[in-house]
């Protein structure tokens, strides 16, 4: 049984280099690229005044009427880019975490990153005044948050339930915080404070985004540069590093990213807690078990943020369902029959 | 069976194991104090003792993944502490007890994960990569097996996958923990003829063994270890009596020859 390179897989090869591509995971890549250019499409061509697609994307090339440029460029592109890269970095960190605890419950929102990004965001505008503005401190939130589900579980987290125990108290503590304070100011600061407790597409700061779209171009290659450390971290921590990984270091670099990445994303969206979640379950079920499909987890992350960003535009429309809601309504049953179609595993 | 070469070819300078004055311990308890050893090169060694004794800490002491309270692992004449842990996957391949593997994961990419260390993001795949995972899976007598998911086989079937793992590391060192607990006669005397093979080949192998009689069947020298200490240590024959039997289990027992093999043989075990 002689064969040449490992099955399943293309080889690339340049003089000593070697690199080997996941049939499966690219050809899943490939699929989810696809789907999102059309979803892209959709959301460019569908608001208060509907455009067909193809003028849509003829639009933001610049080519077509005047009216519909501006409207595509100016007012649809901001929203179409804010969901793309929230979606990408939500789907990545929870990639990310559930390796690092070997579990796919692990992702940022259930252990309360989400929740002190939306407390810091929260306690911004109702009750402690601040120059800093939401944004920004959604980020300082969300390290809280992790610092403090890492520290309190131990260090390393070398114990993934532990981590994620941990961080469901963080998370409780930090969401009592923000209800209590939601309850104590007046209704125009409650109302003002709204969308950073549901999670929106409508109040995107650009320069949140413009930030995301930085972090995401530099935390793609440094997620990808460690996918092979990351795979190997999928047995248990002896093997790992009998295999030659430094596990603290590999853990320490994937949590900063997930922190980031899922702050950042906060910081633009708001709480989006599902996609972390149901985002890196899809790329697994389209990429198979051979790697860790960091990449294909963002694609389907953006794909399904774009998709509950313009169902919940289109739906009800003129009335906006926030995209929180949207990605609740839908995920959470779309998660569900993901979990019972599969045999039950608990490792990513 | 025969090895193939290119599996060796890594230990072209043969590796040096020795702990010097090691102390180890978890947290405040001190499991292991001021322990000195020399494995010996190309040579099988057992390390025995009662539950608690501290053997398993010490192959772990020995492996990198406990660290050092006092004194060092030396290995090639370095600490091994401060050698990069991808350098010493280089050198030393090691098997836990508690080794578990991914979901779905085949015996074949399993065993091409040995090949790890010597690998990187650039350099992914060669001929001599797969010519080695090929000798693995024909080392452990897994080719018929090689597309199977691990979950799917038996305990003495994934056993030798993971032992095929190890030896795909190419490494002069091999450190194995209990590697046949949970096996039954027939798959154990498998896993031991394996690793006589490879300790004929030229690799330096080490094992903690639960079972004394097997230490002594197949192990060229034997570390006998009570309460964090060696109390003997030398080629089997030489080291096993009765009253070591009796100090490192609190039994009684007589001792008979091996009609095959000339090992000592624990028979009549009896309470004090």
């Amino acid at each position: 049984m002689k064969r040449s390179i490992p099955p399943g897989h293309w080889l690339l090869r340049s003089g000593s280099w070697s690199v080997l591509v996941d049939r499966r995971a690219c050809l899943a890549g490939l699929t989810l690229s696809l789907a999102l250019v059309v979803a892209g499409a959709l959301s460019l061509a569908s608001g208060s005044a509907d455009i067909d697609a193809i003028s849509a994307v003829r639009a933001l090339f610049g080519v077509g009427e005047p009216m519909q440029v501006f409207l595509v460029r100016e007012l649809r592109l901001e929203r179409l880019l804010a969901g793309l890269f929230t979606g990408a970095a939500l789907g990545i960190a929870g990639c990310l975490l559930q390796t690092l605890a070997r579990n796919r419950l692990a992702t940022p929102g259930v252990i309360g990153i989400d929740d002190g990004a939306t407390a810091f965001a929260v306690a911004s505008i109702v009750a402690v005044p601040t120059s800093l503005a939401p944004p920004a401190l959604a980020l300082i939130g969300a390290m809280t948050a992790a610092a403090l589900a890492f520290g309190l579980a131990g260090g390393s987290g070398a114990r993934g339930y532990r981590f994620i125990v941990v961080g469901i108290g963080v998370g409780a503590v930090f969401g009592a915080l923000t209800n209590l304070m939601l309850a104590r100011t007046d209704l125009d600061s409650a109302n003002q404070a709204y969308p950073w407790t549901v999670g929106s597409l409508s109040a995107r700061p650009w320069l949140a985004v413009q930030l995301l779209g930085i972090a995401l171009l530099l935390a793609i290659p440094c997620a990808k540069g460690l996918n092979r450390a990351l795979a190997t971290l999928r047995f248990n921590d002896s093997v790992a590093r009998g295999l030659g990984i430094d596990v603290a270091r590999v853990r320490l670099l994937t949590l900063a990213l997930t922190v980031l990445l899922t702050g950042l994303a906060v910081a633009v969206v708001g709480p989006v807690g599902l996609i972390a979640l149901a985002a890196p379950e899809m790329a697994r079920y389209l990429s198979g078990h051979r790697g860790v499909a960091v990449v294909n987890a963002g694609l389907a992350g953006a794909l399904l943020m774009v998709c509950a960003d313009w169902s919940g535009r289109t739906v009800l429309a003129p009335v906006e369902i926030p995209v929180g809601i949207v990605t609740a309504v839908i995920g959470g049953p779309y998660l569900l029959w993901i979990l019972i179609r599969q045999p039950v595993r608990s490792t990513p | 069976m025969s090895l193939d070469p290119a599996l060796l070819d890594a230990n072209a300078e043969p590796a040096s194991l020795n702990a010097r004055d090691l102390s180890l311990g978890y947290g405040r308890t001190s499991v292991i104090e001021r322990l000195s050893l020399d494995v010996p090169s190309h040579q099988v060694t057992a390390i025995v003792g009662p539950n608690g004794c501290g053997k398993s800490t010490l192959l772990a002491g020995l492996c990198r993944l406990h660290k050092a309270t006092h004194g060092a692992v030396v290995l090639d004449g370095r600490d091994i502490a401060r050698l990069p842990t991808r350098q010493v996957a280089q050198r030393l391949a090691l098997l836990p007890q508690d080794a578990s593997a991914p979901d779905g994961l085949t015996v074949e990419e399993l065993i091409r994960f040995g090949r790890q260390p010597h690998q990187g993001p650039l350099r992914q795949w060669s001929e001599h990569d797969q010519r080695i995972v090929e000798a693995a899976l024909a080392a452990a007598d897994l080719q018929a097996l090689a597309d199977r998911p691990l979950e799917s086989m038996s305990g003495g079937q994934r056993q030798r996958a993971w032992i095929a793992m190890a030896i795909a590391q190419a490494t002069p060192l091999l450190l194995l923990d209990e590697p046949t607990s949970a096996l039954d006669l027939g798959h154990q005397i498998e896993v031991f003829e394996l690793i006589r093979d490879l300790a004929a080949a030229g690799k330096t192998v080490v094992m903690v063994v639960h079972d004394i009689s097997s230490a002594c069947r197949y192990a060229d020298h034997l570390v006998a270890m009570h309460d964090g200490r060696i109390v003997a240590e030398g080629p089997p024959a030489e080291v096993v009596n009765s009253a070591l039997i009796e100090r490192l289990y609190g039994v009684k027992c007589e001792l008979l020859r091996d009609p095959h093999s000339g090992t000592p043989i624990i028979a009549g075990v009896r309470r004090r």
